[in-house]
């Protein structure tokens, strides 16, 4: 029985129980969120005992870190230390995006260590595979994207992003309108190469019950791919990606009524003044599913700093309602991250959930600042090093040892220390 | 005259139009700006080879840095490297906040070597001559202070930041309300401390058209700066900073009564949700002032992160109005910033900036957006790399990142979407 289909039945299950202990919540309001179909949790059916993560409405916002090989890197001890340095960093769950070397190796790597919620997307290795295999991804079959799917699920992977929400009518759109930066989804691009060579319509959507009835299976929980994001913020909120977006309401519909849990996967290149309506179409199109967004970046023009263009679009998203922030790190639109990126991706998008989480009136946010604040005036080191979101990056730090209100230029005599006794800080 | 009152009397300024060729804005715009107070063009008439740059509506968002001596160990020479590092990783402007060692030597080896519009905080070398010619900086007369004001306006800095609107009675509130954190700026809680101790009113509020007096002689802009910015999100909009406010927007209208031109300093920490709220505020009590604000950061726990923090809160606050934002480093709250740092938090501000620019609908920064966008989906790397906000930063991560022989990168190899649907979606054949 899946999480959703357990949650309707009234049970509370010992996944429902861990959320609520992290989130400091009632576990019934945790089985009623996912009762509703707010919250997800992902946890495959096959998977060890992990530490969950609840994903929605009224939780901390989570943190998703990518990691996988490509076909230009392909080594994946390095992979196995990017994972563990994501988790050290505090990240809520992982995605193994691999496409380069021992795809499957990879995987089971992933699995084995991570102590979170895995994700995959199976049509990454659909393709490579249909490329050695059958000389091309447009060789593909719909029967390889399902096993694909399959031999994932039974495996043990948590949530899957898949580009349902891709269909002909998603592409005319897109074709009629033009774009800047046409199709930047690694999957939506495989996808709508194969339907346009092969003109035929989108196996993920045409036969989406057959993909419901596997995930089921395993309670996989759906991440629906949104193949037609906008890459640059002049293509934000165009027709293309509302397209998408609407058919992806349909698919969160018809998911649900299967008993399977979804979220809908979402921008992106955003200029900010998009980025509060385009949080308001996804909860009203996709009724309240939870909202897994990459980013979203600010800018185009920041390569080197996408860490900072999107922890700037991730806080406004999520304050506008995004539950679920896919870092980027400072080495998007240039290369694979290294170890360090990796790190620096998952600070970035930890500070723009927790100041989002914050601005949502999150208790347990709020009581951490406050915390910090007070040892700040205590100027208590320890306590401001621990209470710090990366206490090994504070404790490096020099200079930040000052002792007393005394400032380094008057003193004994120092003015800003008769202010603190005025204030009874001192 | 200051530019104020030449924009009154309708004259275009040879700075107004160099302000104006800049922003593709017409010079009248600039002038109408000016003479309404929305725009400020900080240049002191004493100044040498300084490239006027224009603050507040309808123009481009500015980014100042912040460098200057403190405690034993500073040297000018270092000090003087950041300025580099600053200027070249492109800020509009430079703050010269030296407290102690030869601050003359400091501020005008700064004035020498940008070219940008240079700001001081007096206060601080007030302080720190009270500590040496008086043996205790509680013993500053206001002789003293307004010297040091005369000295710094007479060599030729640009904007002056005054804590004049910190009276006694915000002070007093500030003690009654429980602020958590009430010592916040150095600068503030050094002059709270002299007014306490001597229980004399702040001589920067008292003596306002004394500030006044000078600011107008050497077109010196104001910078009204506030010792109440909120140092921790808890105390953000509480009584004391929202007093104060109302003070700092009496003292705007003075101001601009005696044709000198001003801004106003703000926070600080502040909680996403309150950060347009904070810039209404600041706009609707000061007239439509430009508003210069620190970060501000959205969080209190960012240490080692807060350019970060900062760009979040600045992106938000300069979106919502704020035209001027103070670049926050990754040291902050943990010491003092070292060059690469500086550089970082530059790029980190311009970011913001330029987010904000982008959300305002401004032309330019579009069209900088679209371009680096078309140079992506060609794959010309030598183009996305020209147009990227830090282009060593760019060259050198994609070298490092993925080869340079590779025509897509790495991050995707030989899938890159782009080159995928390129073949099909019709255009260039080209990959990412």
């Amino acid at each position: 029985m899946t999480q959703v289909l357990a949650a309707r039945a009234g049970r509370i299950t010992p996944e429902m129980e861990m959320v609520a202990g992290q989130e400091n919540l009632e576990a019934g309001i945790i089985r009623d969120g996912v009762a509703a179909g707010r919250i997800v949790i992902p946890k495959n059916t096959q998977r060890r005992e992990i530490r969950c993560c609840g994903i929605g409405q009224g939780l901390r916002i989570k943190v998703n870190a990518l990691i996988g090989t490509s076909s230009d890197r392909d080594q994946i001890h390095v992979e196995a230390k990017k994972l563990a340095i994501a988790q050290a960093a505090g990240c809520d769950a992982v995605m193994d995006l691999s496409t380069g070397g021992d795809i499957d190796g990879m995987r089971r790597q992933t699995l084995a260590g991570a102590d979170l919620p895995v994700g995959g997307v199976p049509i990454y290795q659909c393709a490579i595979e249909a490329i050695q295999k059958r000389g091309g991804i447009v060789a593909m079959t719909a029967e390889d994207m399902f096993l694909a799917v399959e031999k994932q699920a039974a495996e043990g992977v948590d949530f899957m992003a898949i580009h349902c929400a891709l269909n002909f009518e998603v592409i005319k759109r897109l074709q009629a309108t033009g774009r800047v930066t046409d199709v930047v989804s690694r999957g939506g691009a495989f996808l709508t190469g194969w339907m346009l060579h092969n003109q035929k319509e989108n196996p993920l959507y045409e036969q989406f019950d057959r993909l419901l009835a596997i995930l089921k299976a395993y309670d996989v929980t759906l991440s629906l791919g949104d193949a037609i994001r906008p890459g640059s913020t002049a293509d934000s909120l165009d027709g293309a990606q509302l397209q998408g977006l609407i058919i992806a309401g349909e698919l969160v519909a018809r998911a649900r009524a299967a008993g399977v849990q979804v979220m809908v996967e979402g921008p992106g290149h955003v200029p900010m003044h998009h980025v509060r309506a385009t949080m308001l179409l996804q909860k009203r199109l996709c009724q309240e599913a939870p909202y897994f967004i990459l980013g979203t970046l600010a800018t185009d023009v920041a390569p080197g700093y996408d860490h900072i263009t999107s922890a700037i679009g991730g806080a406004l998203a999520g304050a506008a309602g995004a539950d679920f922030l896919c870092y980027v790190t400072p080495a998007e639109h240039l290369g694979l991250p290294t170890e360090q990126d990796v790190k620096d991706g998952v600070v970035a998008a930890r500070i723009a959930a927790h100041a989002a989480d914050l601005a949502r009136g999150n208790k347990q946010a709020r009581e951490r600042d406050l915390q910090m604040a007070r040892a700040r005036v205590a100027l208590d080191r320890e306590r401001q090093i621990s209470l710090s979101i990366d206490p090994e990056k504070a404790k490096e730090a020099k200079g930040s040892g000052d002792s007393s209100h005394v400032c380094a230029v008057c003193g004994p005599d120092c003015a800003a220390r008769v202010a603190a006794r005025y204030f009874g800080i001192a | 005259m200051t530019q104020l009152e030449r924009a009154r009397a309708g004259e275009i300024t040879p700075e107004m139009k160099q302000v104006a060729a800049g922003e593709g804005v017409s010079a009248e715009f600039v002038r109408a700006g000016v003479a309404a107070g929305t725009i400020v063009i900080p240049r002191n008439v004493q100044r040498r080879n300084c490239v006027p740059a224009g603050i507040g509506a309808g123009l481009r968002t500015k980014v100042s840095a912040s460098v200057g001596l403190y405690g034993n160990d500073a040297q000018v020479d270092t000090e003087i490297q950041k300025i580099k590092a600053a200027v070249g990783a492109g800020t509009d402007a430079i703050m010269d906040l030296s407290v102690s060692g030869d601050i003359d030597a400091m501020r005008r080896e700064t004035l020498a070597t940008t070219s940008t519009p240079v700001g001081t905080l007096p206060l601080y070398q007030a302080i720190a001559g009270a500590a040496e010619k008086h043996g205790s900086p509680l013993k500053m007369t206001v002789e003293d202070l307004f010297a040091v004001i005369e000295r710094q306006a007479a060599d030729g800095v640009d904007f002056l930041a005054l804590h004049s609107g910190t009276t006694m009675n915000v002070v007093e509130r500030a003690r009654r309300e429980g602020r958590v954190d009430p010592l916040v700026s150095y600068g503030g809680s050094h002059l709270i401390g002299w007014m306490i101790h001597n229980q004399r009113e702040n001589p920067l509020y008292e003596h306002y058209d004394r500030v006044l007096e000078i600011a107008r002689r050497y077109d010196v802009t104001v910078s009204l700066a506030d010792g109440m910015r909120p140092g921790c999100l808890a105390d953000s909009l509480d009584g004391a900073q929202v007093e104060e406010l109302v003070i700092l927007g009496e003292l705007v209208r003075r101001a601009r009564e005696a044709g000198v031109q001003v801004m106003v300093k703000g926070p600080g920490h502040i909680p996403l949700n309150q950060i347009e709220a904070t810039i209404a505020l600041q706009k609707s009590l000061c007239k439509g002032a430009p508003y210069f604000v620190f970060g501000p950061v959205v969080t209190d726990i960012a240490a080692g992160y807060d350019h970060i923090s900062a760009a979040i809160g600045g992106a938000l606050a300069a979106w919502a109005g704020a035209e001027f934002i103070c670049y926050v480093t990754a040291a902050e709250h943990l010491g003092h910033p070292n060059v690469g740092q500086v550089r970082e938090g530059v790029i980190a501000a311009r970011i913001a900036a330029h987010a904000a620019d982008l959300a305002k609908g401004l032309p330019e920064a579009e069209q900088w957006d679209r371009r680096l966008s078309q140079a992506r989906k060609e794959l010309d790397w030598e183009k996305q790399i020209a147009l990227a906000i830090d282009p060593e930063r760019a060259g050198q991560l994609r070298k490092e990142r993925s080869g340079e022989s590779s025509a897509a990168c790495a991050m995707c190899g030989q899938y890159c979407a782009m080159k995928v649907v390129a073949g099909y979606l019709g255009g260039s054949k080209q990959s990412c």
